[in-house]
């Protein structure tokens, strides 16, 4: 029996995934323990290692501070000029700076950012992120975003 | 109606572009188009997305085939007759058949689907609160019943999705919960569909993909053919009809079970061709049989996905989860009335599969030499690309706002963190999902039965899916036992 009232009625069934979720949980944990003592180990495990052997920090960490900073330069500058930016940053992360790649990188940041700068928010007239370098043609009837 | 045709090959091919680069996948191809539909009707945006969804899953033979990497995770059956075939010098061969195979694949799964779906509508036009409440039961139950040795995990997956889809403003009383004050204004329908998937899967992939140093090593093979070997002919579908019969319809009715991966449906499919073969022992070996089974059952799910999604609301796969993020755009409710109220759209969705697939076989069975070219474009140059099309996605999902581009963050890292701890993400995505209904539901049937729990085995149908999810529970542990003594004693 579980009495609906309609003030806390928003509370039952979250408490109940809630009250699942626990249960869940130390089976979880009570069957994968069970199943190490089994095999000659301990109940719980050494926490093992979270990051792979060979892990390229810098291009992890990179990637989430580049994004970062790519979502939050964008209300400020506006979407075309941070995506060039940012994409540039990006490919300079994953490719490198030989003279060759860093040339690939440059045409593919502004090429890459300008059509889908042009073809999102000129011609499917999708709002994109703006900021100060946001330039408006109000006689041609399109922004930059 | 040109051009639907028009979108339709772009998104076939775009498609197979993501679907032959190893480590990209169809669920990312949709994803990454979705933004362009929000420009599009719904016709345009249809055949655009089930091009890329057919596409997607077919390019991912042909890397496969010819390195050896399953380009998406449901042709990795591919790979054991596929790769033999190249070896010998029979490429083409190999892909030629497998792109048959695929293309009949989707023709079978596209009849069940025409078939089905009305019927399966039909019965869950009787459904009240109560068996639409079991039925969302049942698909989290099913999701735990095919996590191969992680039930509990894909479970707790699946419900911590259920929890997630709850932050936010309950409709009824319009009171929030599980959203910090500061949020309130941004979070009033909680968290968005489109950058929590796209954040899960795609944002995610990026992340391991970093973490082992974005290095893709494809050695150019060289797959020229000699004089001597075996051309494609379609000699060699020869005694192959049960087979591509029996391989769709499993991978049909694999795709219809809401979590279930085209991996899992590869693998069986290719475990009964083999069990039923005359020559069990070429299998594997570079033998045509395995190559139809693999790629027939991975097409198969096409159109076994969309037949809950268009019913009952549930998607089969992560794919058709991002279909759903495109029907709410254009203001359709996906469910048991679709096809009553949007007869259109259920004949365009019909149409544009059709289409399609048509259009896949057209695109990669002849020129085929050229398209295999595609595995060997550097992933790392396309990925800041694919982060520029994921954010734009995310922000105009509602008009514009800062919010969601972050929460695509966001849930890029929690779904790099899913992945390390063994947290399946695809359980986690239908739990969110599913969890709106399953709460109103819910609440609708206690209110209407004044709190009595009973009202849940008051009813025959309802009854009948309790038989489905006890049965599909104890199907879940014998499965994970089975699979936990197997890795045991190898």
């Amino acid at each position: 029996m579980i009495k609906v009232v309609y003030s806390t009625q928003h509370w039952i069934v979250p408490r109940i995934v809630m009250v699942i979720l626990a249960i869940l949980l130390v089976a979880i944990i009570v069957t994968e323990g069970m199943a190490r003592v089994k095999s000659g180990g301990a109940f719980l495990a050494k926490p093992g290692r979270f990051f792979k052997k060979d892990c390229d920090h810098v291009k992890l960490w990179g990637t989430l501070v580049l994004f970062a900073g790519y979502l939050w330069c964008l209300n400020v500058i506006g979407f075309t000029i941070t995506s060039i930016v940012f994409v540039f940053l990006f490919n300079v992360l994953y490719a490198g700076t030989s003279k060759k790649s860093l040339i690939l990188s440059i045409l593919l940041s502004v090429v890459g950012s300008l059509v889908i700068s042009v073809l999102f928010g000129i011609v499917f007239n999708i709002t994109l992120p703006s900021g100060i370098c946001t330039m408006a043609f109000p006689q041609f009837g399109f922004t930059l975003y | 109606m040109i051009g639907h045709l028009a979108i339709a090959v772009l998104g076939v091919v775009a498609g197979i572009v993501f679907g032959a680069i190893p480590g990209m996948t169809a669920t990312m191809a949709v994803a990454v188009f979705l933004p362009m539909t929000y420009a599009y009707d719904m016709d345009t945006a249809l055949f655009l997305l089930l091009g890329l969804y057919v596409g997607g899953i077919s390019g991912g033979l042909v890397p496969a085939i010819l390195i050896n990497i399953p380009g998406t995770p449901s042709s990795i059956t591919t790979t054991f007759d596929g790769y033999p075939m190249s070896k010998r010098g029979e490429g083409e061969r190999a892909l030629k058949v497998g792109i048959l195979a695929s293309f009949i694949g989707g023709i079978i799964s596209l009849i069940c689907l025409w078939l089905f779906t009305p019927l399966l509508s039909a019965a869950a036009l009787k459904f009240s609160a109560v068996e639409k409440f079991l039925i969302i039961l049942f698909a989290l139950t099913v999701i735990a019943a095919l996590s191969k040795g992680q039930m509990l995990r894909g479970i707790f997956a699946g419900f911590g999705g259920v929890l997630l889809a709850l932050c936010g403003m309950f409709s009824v009383n319009n009171a929030y919960r599980m959203v910090p004050a500061a949020l309130k204004a941004k979070m009033q329908d909680g968290f968005q569909l489109l950058p929590v998937l796209i954040g899960l899967f795609a944002i995610a992939q990026i992340f391991e993909e970093a973490e082992e140093g974005m290095r893709f090593k494809i050695e150019k093979v060289d797959n020229a053919e000699n004089s001597g070997v075996t051309k494609f002919s379609l000699k060699d579908f020869k005694g192959q009809g049960v087979n591509l019969v029996r391989s769709s319809l499993i991978g049909t009715f694999m795709g219809v079970l809401p979590g279930v991966g085209g991996s899992a449906a590869s693998i069986l499919a290719y475990a009964q061709a083999k069990n039923f073969s005359k020559h069990p022992e070429l299998l594997g070996t570079g033998s045509p049989e395995g190559l139809v089974a693999s790629e027939s059952s991975n097409n198969g799910l096409t159109g076994g996905a969309l037949i809950p999604l268009l019913s009952l609301g549930i998607p089969g796969d992560s794919t058709t989860a991002v279909l759903i993020s495109a029907f709410m755009l254009q203001g359709i409710q996906v469910g048991p009335l679709f096809i009553t109220q949007n007869p259109h759209t259920w004949n365009t969705i019909l149409v544009a599969l059709l289409a399609c697939n048509i259009i896949m076989f057209i695109v990669m069975f002849y020129p085929i030499k050229w398209i295999s070219k595609i595995i060997y474009i550097p992933r790392q140059r396309l990925y800041p690309i694919i982060i520029m099309i994921c954010v734009v996605g995310a922000y105009a999902t509602k008009n514009g706002r800062m919010f969601d581009a972050w929460t695509l963050l966001g849930f890029g890292v929690v779904g790099y963190i899913f992945g390390k701890i063994k947290i399946p993400a695809s359980c986690f995505l239908i739990g969110f999902i599913l969890g709106k209904d399953l709460e109103n539901y819910f609440i609708q049937a206690i209110s209407a039965s004044s709190g009595s729990l009973m009202v849940f085995f008051s009813r025959p149908i309802g009854l009948f899916i309790w038989l489905l999810i006890i049965a599909s529970v104890a199907y879940a542990i014998w499965d994970d036992r089975k699979t936990k003594k197997k890795a045991a004693v190898n």
